[in-house]
């Protein structure tokens, strides 16, 4: 029994995965502020130098598609308030029409520092509201 | 747990498994910025979000298809207006003083555009004439557009991408951008759909060196018939209807398409700069003395769709000597367009084949991807410190044509973007607010719709940001409407 209530929450994780994805491209007004200084109150220390090379990473890899975290290509991924295996999970295999990036393109301290800016962004855009 | 809960819960599982199977991608329609109908376009600055401390000011309206912007050696304001828009709009190319109260004169006019950009040296201007009409040419208008010369002309520019962004070098040189005849080097029937097939039948692709085919053939209805159920087949670098052969050389010439080339401002002997780049569009000179080109990235559309390939900024060594090739057909950026899951459009095509047989040289790595179908147009650096982000580039994005150039989730480009060209980061610099992005005329606000190229002010002061106008897009493929270009102007109180 207890498998099988486990089983019913399945739904309700997928629908946490599946809804934000297709959901609006866009939160908040467009980033033309830097990234530093501007959220006090994220837990992202935005002079980490690994923001930057996260951004550095995205701007070769991610911006493409989700262009300054918003929806172009592909979905806003500046809202989405994902749990960061679940997003090192999608940049590794790709699902559904992103690809998936493996670690000669994206290495695991490139993708931790990608994390850590797509972190910094969400908290831009949450401060933004 | 009962049965019938069970059920339900199976049901909801698949009900949210669909879009994850699918992906949010496949399930949502295309939603491009031009996909829209839109009124008569009003401008508000008051409707452009920019950085702390930098104000947008409207200079000039009503343009008809604007491209380009410069200075004279007096400081003097002009612009370009192409005269031919995507959409096949035929219009007079012209060249425009722009006066204090935003009011324009006639200095000089072409009947064989597009005209995509302009500069300013020696005193005469310089203008890349895309010439779908006649070919390409480099036109040196004087000063006071008394006298116009050709400095250049049969330029293949008769194709889907034309002669682009001049730019005098400073070792007086003037570079400019060819674009490619076609997508990807297969001509198809999207070229018809684009207008020039019919008009010029046999004009295709030329590299710039000889290259060998693997001998991959496309097999399209024909549109160049009207007999039913007719076909052609074609190979790279061929006419359409003619297929290529394995092993087959294409001799290489100077005057080739998708290239950076360079030609002395007296005309005569033209040098290759780069090759193999798709849609060379703007053209800027860094601090750093290198060359950095924009390239419109591929398209997913005719005999061999690419899908998501985002436009590149590259850094290019101006020597001659030094030439590379860039990657166009077989490469995005440096990576291979054969990679399945990268370029192959999700669920439907399998990834291109590489068309060449060996390739020239492995590209360098670009500085970065920008966005997916965001023609990133035209670009310049600031070098002064009374603007703020000195050393950066600004590149103005055109925006995004879906559905013709493939599917977009979202509205792309329609902006300014700036690129720190050090640690190769992009950043938002000049976009509409709201929350979401998009053409002006989409978000039925005033500001921002297809900028298309900028450049600093001599003094360093102000970034002029030409506005292309309003360009729907639906099935048929592009609708321009005339008189609806903006000249922008923007500058930063902490440099005044």
């Amino acid at each position: 029994m207890n498998i099988l209530r486990t089983l019913r929450l399945v739904p309700l994780v997928l629908a946490a995965w599946s809804i934000p994805g297709c959901g609006p491209e866009r939160r908040g007004e467009p980033h033309t502020e830097p990234l530093a200084g501007s959220h006090d109150e994220s837990p992202v220390d935005p002079a980490d130098p690994a923001v930057t090379r996260g951004h550095h990473v995205f701007s070769q890899h991610c911006h493409q598609c989700h262009p300054g975290g918003a929806a172009g290509q592909g979905p806003a991924i500046n809202d989405k308030p994902l749990p960061v295996a679940l997003i090192k999970n999608q940049v590794r295999a790709g699902h559904g029409a992103m690809p998936g990036f493996n670690d000669e393109e994206v290495n695991d301290d490139d993708l931790e520092a990608v994390v850590k800016y797509l972190k910094a962004l969400r908290s831009l855009d949450e401060r933004r509201g | 747990m009962s049965a019938r809960s069970l059920r339900r819960g199976a049901v909801t599982f698949l009900f949210f498994l669909a879009p994850l199977a699918a992906g949010c991608y496949s399930i949502s329609p295309s939603a491009g910025g031009g996909q829209t109908r839109v009124g008569n376009r009003y401008v508000n600055p008051g409707d452009v979000a920019l950085p702390p401390g930098y104000r947008i000011e409207l200079v000039a309206r009503g343009l008809t298809f604007p491209t380009g912007v410069t200075f004279d050696d007096t400081g003097r304001l002009y612009v370009v207006e192409s005269g031919y828009s995507y959409g096949e709009k035929w219009t007079t190319s012209r060249l425009l003083r722009v006066d204090g109260d935003g009011g324009t004169t006639v200095i000089a006019t072409g009947e064989n555009g597009p005209w995509n950009g302009v500069d300013f040296d020696d005193g005469a201007f310089f203008i890349a004439e895309g010439g779908h009409r006649d070919g390409g040419r480099v036109l040196r208008v004087s000063s006071d557009g008394s006298r116009k010369d050709v400095v250049l002309d049969n330029l293949p520019s008769l194709g889907d991408h034309h002669t682009n962004g001049p730019v005098v070098g400073p070792d007086g040189w003037i570079y400019f951008g060819q674009g490619t005849a076609t997508n990807s080097g297969v001509v198809g029937p999207d070229n018809a759909k684009m207008g020039w097939l019919r008009r010029h039948p046999t004009f295709h692709d030329i590299p710039a060196r000889d290259v060998k085919l693997a001998g991959h053939n496309f097999t399209s209805d024909n549109p160049l018939t009207n007999t039913r159920g007719d076909q052609a087949t074609t190979g790279a670098y061929l006419p359409y209807g003619t297929p290529s052969l394995e092993g087959q050389v294409i001799l290489g010439q100077t005057l080739c398409t998708g290239a950076v080339l360079r030609v002395r401002p007296s005309g005569g002997d033209v040098e290759v700069v780069a090759w193999g780049l798709r849609n060379p569009y703007g053209l800027a000179f860094g601090p750093d003395g290198r060359l950095y080109v924009t390239e419109n990235s591929y398209d997913v559309r005719g005999n061999r769709p690419v899908w998501g390939a985002g436009d590149v900024l590259w850094a290019v060594d101006p020597d001659p000597a030094k030439a590379l090739w860039y990657g166009w057909p077989d490469f995005h950026g440096d990576t291979p367009i054969t990679k399945a899951d990268h370029y192959g459009a999700p669920f439907r095509d399998r990834a291109p084949k590489f068309l060449l047989a060996e390739h020239p040289n492995e590209p360098p790595a670009p500085v970065v991807k920008l966005g997916v179908h965001s023609s990133s147009n035209g670009i310049d650096f600031c070098r002064s410190g009374r603007f703020g982000h000195n050393g950066d580039a600004f590149v103005a994005q055109f925006g995004d044509m879906a559905p013709a150039v493939g599917k977009t989730m979202a509205p792309v480009g329609f902006k300014v973007v700036r690129v720190d060209v050090r640690n190769g980061t992009i950043h938002d610099f000049a976009a509409n607010r709201g929350r979401q992005n998009g053409p002006a005329s989409r978000l039925k606000k005033g500001g921002l719709e297809r900028p298309t190229a900028l450049r600093f002010s001599p003094d360093g002061r102000s970034l002029y940001v030409v506005d292309f106008g309003v360009m729907t897009v639906d099935d048929n493929g592009p609708r321009p409407r005339e008189r609806t270009g903006v000249l922008w102007r923007i500058t930063w109180e902490g440099g005044q």
